[in-house]
């Protein structure tokens, strides 16, 4: 029956052509998806990045308990002061006084030196000071850790130094080591955040944008379908294959600027790490498009309304994010999840773009992500074939009008 | 009273009516799964490092080994040089690489300046800080030994060298987090801010689908007439669920996974009730200023999904740009969040988060303005697609 009522039609070629066509006409002709397939590509990593670029920690406000109240300490608090990461707020009497802020919020830690620090250093002992953590968030504690170890390092230089000077007997004698150590941070220098995470989520932002898009053409169609009797009078009627493949290449074809956007000029916008080459990324992500066009296509099935597509779609975002290695790396990850996170177009995407746009790596070093994606490609277009197959399996493609 | 009870029995009808309302509640509890089953461990430790020894001596192969049995790095390949390793870098293999220079020991034992160098790739964040924070200590721990044994060979007592190696120490005291657990910031946020993203959905959605369908004025004359009875014939079944819902990843994230909970229980009921409600009617003002389904909801996922960033739950809104920072505060998941920090994470009293509690209290009260341009939509239902 199928196959008398694509007679006297085109071949597949030519119904994969029509599709495709048709295709570009649905898009450019539905605010709800133009707003998926370009605003949110378009406007979504400018937001992100304008949220994170301030990049690091600096000056959290901490409220200083000197008991030793010396020259001494008053150097140490000086010292970490002068520090980019703390600001020194208040300067309390008491510890409890210290507590008061920091339960009111108007300081995020407390140093704590007590009486007996220039004591022990005039001594030669150790002494110790505490910085108590409000632990509201990792990222301050982590900035001031970092400075509070440097201004360690370098008083503790300073006290050597003099020290040595009342040993300078021994300090001619023995060949005292010099040893000096250099941290050299790749991919991102500065250790922002912005240029951490901006890189990955570009690229989740094209699969996510994408799949909306994709599942509300569907919805549409399937409205269509249910308003008129199981059939779509605005679709084309052609084989499930040419069908699914023709909407793939106009889905990929309509990303690759999007892509050009949101890997090359979004980090040239804001500075952000960006010292791969620009063709290799389309080559790269072009797979990732593919397989994502049919996933979309293959979970269509879940969406039948053309809004539902957001209650389906967008929590998988927060899930995607984690397994796609971003933020949690897929080493830590257990073989399970490490399973699920491969069949995610988006994690081999990010994976691979990451290295190229951040460390400099060509596209021939990342053939394990990339060969992984065209094995995506292939398994999606299966599901999507399939998933049409059955969805049109003995429904009417053309009214019957039209067949006669 | 009676027209309340019928609007129930319709906002009820509707919620059991369709799959994905059903399937939509279980999401939260089975991201909590996912987070919790994925970050396990607390801290990605064991980051696949490389070691560049240039050296070979008795001196850089201990450093070596002392690398690998520290819990931050795994040393899983031994590249001949830098260029060797920075291959082996992007090709994603390692995350790290550490040098050790030529005649290292050598230099080092007749005190020739020499310099010990390491490598980590910032692009991916966590490990490339662990891997910095496992190296920086090996080199320390490295120079320190020399010079300890340099000067224990001369005769100076080792307990005055211990103070003039390291004469000030900064103890570092989190008394929420000792363990420095990322798990308990990511879990305990993501997972809410999932939860209050799927309320504001669903309200949206079962709000406008009547609009929609062009049921709106069977659902008013199911209500008596009054927008308000309207509304909350949908909102009080909804919120009988989501509260299941939410107490239960209460139960799961404090009492199964033992997260940490310095309070007394119900300050985070408490909390997670209001974040439910002011969810709700965050999506509900969000539906009478846009009474259209498509935009509504649309603009309750972006909200959904900007906040996980604006609200703050890594990078603090203090050092946003003002006119960003400034959104996280119409976000009820900021004051969840807050909640969640001052009261199970820190236990400090409940006097402290008044505000963050009266926060969440004012959103229904912002939902109530808006809806007499909602009840005018509904009387005269346009579908816009």
């Amino acid at each position: 029956m199928n196959n008398s009522s694509y007679s006297g039609r085109p071949g597949w070629w030519g119904s994969l052509c029509r599709v495709f066509r048709r295709e570009f006409g649905f898009v450019f002709h539905d605010v709800g998806v133009m707003l998926f397939f370009f605003a949110l590509p378009l406007f979504y990593p400018i937001v992100y990045t304008l949220i994170y670029n301030p990049e690091t920690v600096k000056e959290q406000r901490i409220a200083v308990v000197d008991e030793s109240r010396t020259a001494d300490s008053r150097t140490l608090t000086r010292m970490v002061d002068a520090t980019e990461a703390i600001d020194v707020y208040a300067q309390c009497n008491t510890l409890d006084e210290a507590r008061r802020l920091q339960n009111n919020h108007e300081v995020y830690a407390i140093l704590h030196i007590p009486a007996d620090y220039a004591k022990k250093i005039g001594r030669g002992e150790q002494a110790n000071v505490t910085y108590y953590s409000d632990m509201s968030l990792l990222l301050r504690l982590r900035t001031a850790y970092s400075a509070l170890v440097d201004v360690q390092l370098a008083l503790g230089a300073d006290i050597r130094a003099a020290s040595m000077k009342e040993l300078a007997s021994v300090s001619d004698l023995v060949p005292i080591p010099q040893v000096s150590q250099e941290a050299i941070m790749l991919g991102d220098p500065t250790q922002g955040f912005a240029s951490f995470i901006i890189p990955g989520i570009v690229i989740l932002i094209l699969q996510q944008s994408m799949l909306l898009g994709v599942t509300m053409l569907a919805a549409g169609s399937s409205e269509r379908r249910r308003r008129n009797g199981y059939f779509d009078p605005l679709a084309v009627s052609a084989p499930p294959s040419a069908s699914v493949i023709g909407k793939a290449l106009c889905y990929t074809l309509l990303y690759l600027p999007c892509v050009l956007y949101v890997t090359h000029l979004v980090p040239m916008m804001f500075s952000l790490p960006h010292v791969g080459v620009v063709w290799e990324y389309l080559v790269y992500l072009t797979p990732m498009l593919l397989s994502t066009a049919f996933l979309g296509i293959a979970l269509s099935v879940f969406v039948t309304e053309r809004e539902s597509s957001m209650l389906v779609i967008v929590f998988s975002s927060v899930i995607f994010l984690f397994i796609s290695g971003l933020t949690w790396p897929v080493y830590a990850m257990n073989s399970f999840w490490q399973l699920i996170g491969a069949c995610v177009p988006a994690r081999w995407g990010i994976d691979g773009f990451l290295r190229m746009n951040s460390n400099g790596a060509s596209i021939f070093e990342q053939t394990h992500s990339f060969l992984m994606m065209w094995i995506l490609v292939a398994v999606y277009f299966v599901l999507a074939y399939v998933v049409t197959h059955y969805r049109d399996r003995g429904r009417r493609l053309v009214p019957d009008t039209a067949a006669a | 009273m009676k027209a309340l009870r019928s609007a129930i029995a319709y906002g009820w009808h509707q919620l059991v009516s369709r799959r994905i309302y059903r399937v939509l509640m279980t999401v939260p509890l089975i991201t909590l799964f996912v987070f919790y089953n994925l970050m396990e461990a607390g801290l990605p430790l064991r980051v696949p490092s490389a070691v560049v020894d240039l050296d070979h001596s008795t001196l850089s192969r201990r450093v070596t080994r002392n690398l690998g049995a520290g819990e931050y790095n795994k040393i899983v390949a031994l590249p001949e040089s830098y260029h060797d390793a920075m291959d082996l870098l992007r090709k994603g293999e390692i995350m790290a690489f550490f040098v050790i220079p030529r005649d290292f020991e050598h230099d080092a034992l007749s005190a020739r300046p020499t310099s010990i160098t390491y490598y980590s790739n910032m692009a991916f964040f966590v490990p490339g800080t662990m891997a910095y924070k496992g190296f920086k200590s090996t080199a320390i721990s490295t120079v320190g030994g020399l010079s300890v044994a340099t000067l224990t060979a001369v005769g100076l007592p080792e307990s005055t060298i211990g103070e003039m190696i390291n004469p000030v120490n900064i103890n570092l005291n989190c008394p929420g987090n000792p363990w420095l657990n990322y798990n308990y910031y990511l879990t305990n946020s993501f997972i809410p801010a999932v939860l209050a993203l799927l309320v504001s959905l669903v309200t949206a959605y079962t709000l406008l689908v009547e609009i929609k369908h062009g049921t709106s004025r069977r659902w008013l004359e199911a209500s008596g007439n009054s927008m308000i009875v309207a509304v909350l014939g949908k909102l009080i079944p909804q919120f009988a669920l989501w509260s299941v819902v939410g107490n239960a990843m209460l139960a799961g994230l404090y009492g199964f996974c033992h997260f940490p909970m310095n309070c007394p229980v119900w300050h985070m009921i408490l909390a997670m009730e209001l974040l439910i409600i002011a969810s709700q009617w965050f999506a509900v003002a969000m539906s009478c200023a846009i009474p259209n389904l498509r935009l509504s909801t649309s603009f309750c996922s972006l909200t959904g999904i900007l906040a996980f960033s604006i609200a703050a739950f890594s990078f603090p809104v203090q050092q946003m740009y003002g006119s960003i920072g400034i959104f996280s505060y119409i976000l009820p998941i900021r004051y969840y969040f807050l909640i969640y920090i001052d009261q199970a994470l820190n236990g400090i009293a409940l006097y402290y988060s008044r505000w963050y509690f009266i926060a969440l209290l004012v959103f229904p009260l912002v939902g109530l303005l808006g809806l007499n341009r909602l009840y005018k939509r509904c009387v005269n239902p346009v579908y816009v697609p």
